[in-house]
């Protein structure tokens, strides 16, 4: 029940990396609003909580060469502000909106909701379907970058090792014709924990689908995209079949688990549900 | 453990203290800096009441490490606006009735300021997602929206309370709202005390096991344990409202998952805790029962060995697993299923729920040197408490005094004891201060929910819509101990004719006994299960003999005359102009579009009563004490309606009458706050009282004027002889001579304990005096697909016999809604082996305002026949039909059976996959 630990606020990434790379148990704290969460039903298991909200690198967001970087460091209240248009837009736009409240959003920074690593976390979708990678650093191993499917690896579990800072995510701006869906399944309208979400990147070429993206949230131990639904659609048209085979097989791919907020045969239902709508929606849009 | 120094600006002002790192700002801020206007409803996130403003945004203290906050800029609701000099947004708050029992106050007065600072102009819209993040269990969010608006457009909404003007039917505001949006009043967990230490409980996990040993040895072992109490070293009695099943601590075995075996105190919350989880206490499981209808089955396990042990205040079977058991009638209902052309059966079902109040339970007691113990809670009966804990710790009444604080929302959860024994064994044992404050888990995991129930009904209807007879079977899960088992079935009893003419009627209520946790009396006990579950059914029969939902309702409702299940006659009611008025705010008439559905509601309840009584006392100067034992758990009846009636009786401004805030050794003895009795009761009893007082004073007028007192009148501060100008004294000086002269004040008493209405059936809870009457009425779509609702309309019409204070009734009227919706979409505590799954504000949702749709509230004044000005209660009722009038409106959008609550968007597939053909 009892929390002892020491607390070190870094004014530099050299600096953090540096407490993150000390000895004894050290975990890395952002916006804190699952950290303290967890700290109020049990101790955290560390030695050394290293804070990162003043790592002005790691706030920006940069979009040069096509390429787009968020800081790790980014609140979900300035993505919400953030206007880039199109399909990032599209994504990122309502998964802020439906990202927990505003309170929550003017303290949680993007890159710990993906070190957060829950199924449920509302960054995953759309940073999936736009093909993202996270940075890490570490102050003896430079750096390096992961595909957010490689940096998932289970339940509140990822790739970054102990001594890493995720310190960006970055992705290729999408083209100005990629279409796009989002949708976030909860229980009320403000403030829900994820059913089932969806994101999903769509390029179409003379009629035909030149690469889908479909990622979902809350119905594996962590998000992840449907390569075999994706897979159906590639060189395909958008119609009727091609639609429900695609959202079947997302579907089957999904392994969601019963809790109470829904059962899985429920958010299994509704993975095909919501997939059919994203690409009928997407078929639509380009009409 | 090694403490670090947090430098940042608090309110303008440079602020440096040492502090753990583990210290969460809001820690810091209310315990080290003593600015406790900040509360914490969760420390999850999750409900916003601990909101502050870091460098201008507004953020949930409790997520955040004070150590975090170094260099920066943080305003709480102390550095916004004090008294004299507030906050637009607090002046807004207060005139336009957003305030109810205060705990969201601070945090959602602080997330208006972070959005009007960023936008100054934003739209309804933006303001509701701005205070998305604080939940509001009191209001429905309505009057704040309406305050928002206020400070963005720059002017009073019409109609909003300006200033006290106190007459009966004005919009005083609540006499406490400044102190609570100032973030200065006092809630339980305010309370510090020097040399203060903290208690946590030792819980069982099992829920039903033999309790073979505790073992307290390691957790005493702890630095900075004070004392640890177990069942074996108390005297204990049992304790209950009509059952007295219940004891403070599991002796021989424990019968629901989290009933406390053991309670910690140690010098501060988390080493109490610590300790608590090194007590080791060995069990024997045993076989439990959760289903009721299983409990009732021959052969279930038992959960007590022999009922029939505890005193029990009413008369009933009671055997096994069965608590209670109510049977009342009316004619011959086999008879009238024959005569019925058709015959409708259903059964209908509702999940526990929480009563949802943002403040937890916690107690702070005291124990003095004779033993005496003083108790500083939060709680809606200060003075039954008093004996619940003398017959808990089989003590003399005199050895306990309460002092209620503020309460952050009470909905029936704040009824019972909670954590007072504990604290008093503790503080006892200690011999300092302790306090005692439940986790968001614990309160939604271990405190007294609303009853699930199981209701059976079958009906007969004449080919022309008209009913014949009904049969009802209700059933209530109360756990694993009956404190409002057997009055939650007695009220069910009386509602399960709804407000319907039935002359056939044979109704069963059960209560069963489970290892579940216990289930308590929850704002307006059984009216959202029986509303969910008649209006469900009978919408169901209006269908079957192919009638509108209205025209059906309007064919069989109350008139005057008509009588109850119990043989009251009824006056009065305006069950037809309620169901006609709501039906009309939403178009009822109107052709339906595909896809949208439309339902109504209607509902009856009770208003009070129970006694109290008020003291009016002068004060030397011709102004007044209002003394009354009751408190007010949040509604602000206390605060308004009953100053506006005493007022009214004495004929003096309001603000000339204060309201006296005291403790049980002080004030005169009162029943609680509950039962929408707080303008029936209380207030009727000030106005009596006031009228009391002010003949004494018009005497005392008359005898100094030589004067007959016949003739004498009280207005603008004189007593005169009417007609004659020339005689007069002013009020002041009339009581300036008593108090100085003729040995002291004079004191108008009045004590009021109606008689019940008169009935024709015996009936444990009898007649039911000045029954309210509603009506609600809804449009909704529904995703055919996710099955996600939206409400697009709403309408609440309440007969509240005459209006006291607008701004009063309507908040009633708009938090009940909310909390009926949220009853009806999304409440649910959901408990699987006895454990619940879900306790916290993450998962037991309640509406936020952006879930609010746009409501539109009716008052309908029908004055009762008792009682001054022919009020009626309006606390419970509008909590019930929202449960009815939603399942109804999505049968008709959907073409769906709804036989369970809540809708939740799984539900609504899951019907949507069975829907009727």
């Amino acid at each position: 029940m009892i929390n002892d630990f020491e607390f070190t606020q870094p004014r530099d990434v050299s600096e953090a990396l540096e407490a993150l790379a000390e000895k004894g148990r050290v975990m890395p704290v952002a916006g804190g609003t699952n950290v303290l969460v967890n700290m109020k039903r049990a101790p955290l298991e560390t030695d050394l909580l290293v804070d990162l909200t003043r790592l002005e690198a790691l706030e920006p967001i940069l979009s040069d060469n096509g390429r787009i970087r968020l800081g790790a460091g980014v609140t979900f209240a300035r993505l919400l502000e953030w206007r880039p248009g199109g399909a990032v837009e599209g994504l990122m736009g309502p998964m802020c909106v439906a990202f927990a409240g505003p309170l929550i959003r003017n303290l949680a920074t993007v890159g710990g909701n993906l070190c957060d690593a829950s199924a449920a976390a509302d960054a995953s979708p759309p940073l999936l379907a736009l093909d993202a990678c996270v940075e890490l650093e570490s102050a003896t191993g430079g750096s390096r970058t992961l595909p957010l499917p490689a940096f998932f690896q289970g339940v509140r579990k990822t790739a970054r090792r102990a001594t890493e800072l995720v310190t960006g995510i970055e992705f290729s701006k999408p083209e100005d014709d990629e279409r796009w869906f989002y949708y976030k399944l909860g229980k009320r309208k403000a403030d829900a924990i994820s059913i089932v979400s969806i994101a999903m990147t769509v390029k179409l070429a003379g009629g035909k689908v030149e690469r889908a993206r479909i990622a979902l949230g809350a119905v594996a131990p962590f998000a992840m995209r449907v390569p075999e639904a994706e897979g159906i659609l590639q060189g395909e048209p958008l119609n009727d079949s091609t639609i429900a085979a695609a959202a079947a097989t997302a579907a089957r791919e999904s392994r969601p688990i019963d809790d109470f907020r829904a059962t899985g045969a429920y958010r299994r239902q509704m993975v095909e549900a919501l997939v059919k709508r994203g690409l009928n929606e997407v078929a639509r849009r380009g009409k | 453990m090694k403490k670090q120094t947090l430098s940042f600006t608090l309110n303008d002002q440079a602020e440096s203290i040492e502090i753990a790192p583990r210290t969460r700002l809001l820690d810091a801020l209310r315990v080290d800096l003593g600015l406790t206007g900040a509360k914490e409803g969760c420390g999850t996130g999750d409900c916003g009441s601990c909101t502050v403003l870091l460098d201008g945004k507004a953020v949930n203290s409790c997520m955040i490490l004070a150590l975090q906050a170094e260099g920066r800029d943080v305003t709480t609701i102390e550095g916004l606006g004090k008294p004299g000099s507030l906050h637009p947004i607090q002046q807004a708050m207060i005139r336009s009735g957003g305030i109810q029992c205060g705990f969201c106050t601070p945090g959602m007065v602080l997330s208006l300021k972070g959005l009007l600072d960023q936008n100054p102009r934003p739209d309804e819209a933006a303001v509701r997602v701005a205070i998305s993040s604080n939940l509001c269990r009191c209001t429905g969010y309505s009057k704040i929206l309406d305050a928002a608006k206020t400070v963005i457009d720059g002017r009073m909404p019409p109609g909003a309370a300006d200033g006290n003007d106190g007459a009966v039917g004005s919009r005083m505001a609540r006499t406490d709202a400044l102190e609570k949006v100032t973030g200065r009043a006092v809630y339980a967990e305010d309370v510090q005390l020097p040399r203060m230490i903290y208690g946590a409980l030792v819980r069982s996990p099992h829920a039903h096991a033999k309790l073979l040993s505790i073992d307290t040895s390691a957790a005493r072992q702890l630095p900075g344990v004070k004392a640890i109490v177990t069942g074996r070293d108390v005297e204990m009695g049992y304790y209950g409202y009509e059952v007295r099943d219940q004891r403070v601590f599991a002796l021989e075995k424990v019968r629901f998952v989290g009933e406390p075996i053991a309670a910690v105190a140690a010098t501060t919350p988390d080493i109490a805790r610590e300790a608590a989880s090194k007590v080791k206490a060995e069990y024997e499981e045993l076989p439990a029962v959760f289903d009721p209808e299983e409990a009732l089955s021959m052969g279930a396990p038992l959960v007590h060995d022999d009922v029939n042990v505890y005193e029990f205040d009413w008369e009933s079977e009671r055997k096994g697993n069965l608590c209670y058991k109510i049977e009342i009638g009316e004619g011959d209902v086999d008879k009238g299923f024959e005569e019925a052309d058709q015959v409708i059966e259903g059964s209908y079902e509702t999940p526990e729920a929480h009563p949802g109040a943002i403040e937890p339970h916690s107690s702070t007691a005291m124990v003095d040197s004779s033993g005496r113990a003083t108790i500083w809670t939060t709680t809606q009966k200060p003075f039954a408490f008093r004996s619940y804990l003398a017959a808990a710790l089989k003590r003399p009444l005199s050895s306990f005094k309460i002092i209620p604080t503020h309460i952050g929302g009470g909905f029936g959860g704040k009824l019972f004891p909670c954590l007072e024994p504990y604290a008093v064994l503790l503080a006892e044992r200690s011999g300092l201060p302790v306090q005692m404050t439940l986790t968001r888990e614990e309160e939604m995991g271990a405190t007294l929910l609303r009853h699930p129930s199981k209701v059976e009904l079958k009906t007969g209807v004449k080919r022309d819509g008209a009913l014949v007879a009904q049969r009802v079977r209700m059933l209530f899960n109360t756990g694993a101990f009956g404190p409002y088992g057997p009055n939650t079935a007695a009220l069910a009893s009386l509602m399960a004719s709804g407000p319907y003419r039935i002359p056939n009627l044979e109704i069963t209520g059960l209560i069963a006994y489970t290892n579940n946790v216990p289930n308590g009396s929850i704002r307006c006990p059984s009216g959202p299960q029986m509303a969910f579950a008649v209006e469900t059914h009978l919408e169901k029969v209006a269908r079957a003999v192919g009638m509108d939902g209205l025209a059906f309702r309007l064919k069989n409702a109350w008139e005057d005359g008509d009588t109850t299940c119990t043989g009251q006659a009824l006056d009065a009611v305006s069950v037809k102009e309620c169901l006609q008025k709501a039906a009309d705010a939403v178009e009822w008439g109107e052709p339906r579009t595909p896809g949208v559905g439309k339902g109504l509601a209607c509902n009856w309840w009770v208003s009070g009563t129970w006694g109290t009584q008020t003291l009016i006392e002068t004060n030397e100067d011709g102004t007044f004490r209002l003394i009354s034992g009751c408190v007010d758990m949040g509604t602000g009846g206390m605060t308004t309606s009953v100053l506006q009636m005493a007022a009214d009786g004495l004929g003096v401004p309001v603000e000339s009458i204060q309201l006296v805030r005291g403790d049980t050794d002080t004030l005169p003895w009162d029943h609680g706050h509950g039962g929408s009795r707080m303008v029936f009761t209380i207030a009727r009893s000030a106005y009596e009282a006031a009228k009391n007082l002010k003949q004494q004073l018009l005497k005392e007028g008359a005898d100094y004027l030589e004067a007959s007192v016949d003739d004498m009148a009280l207005e603008n501060g004189q007593v005169f002889v009417r007609g004659d100008a020339s005689h007069s004294m002013p009020l002041a000086k009339i009581c300036y001579n008593r108090h100085k002269k003729h040995g002291g004040p004079m004191i108008g008493v009045s004590s009021v304990l109606d008689d019940a209405p008169a009935t024709t059936k015996a009936h444990p809870i009898g007649g039911l005096p000045a029954p309210s009457f509603c009506a609600h009425a809804v449009e909704l779509t529904a995703d055919e697909e996710t099955g996600e609702i939206a409400v697009t309309r709403y309408a609440a019409a309440h007969d509240v016999g005459k209006v006291i204070n607008p701004t009063g009734c309507e908040g009633q009227v708009e938090g009940g809604v909310a909390m009926g919706l949220g009853l009806a979409l999304m409440e649910e505590l959901r408990e699987v082996n006895g454990k619940v799954l879900n306790p916290s504000f993450a998962d037991y949702l309640l509406l936020t305002a952006e879930d609010m749709p746009p409501l539109k509230t009716i008052l309908v004044e029908r004055p009762a026949s008792e009682g001054p000005f022919g009020a009626k209660g309006v606390g419970e009722p509008p909590i019930a039909p929202p449960t009815g009038a939603l399942a109804n409106a999505l049968a008709e959008a959907m073409d769906v059976n709804v036989e369970r609550l809540p809708l939740t968007p799984e539900e609504v597939v899951s019907l949507i996959g069975a829907r009727r053909s």
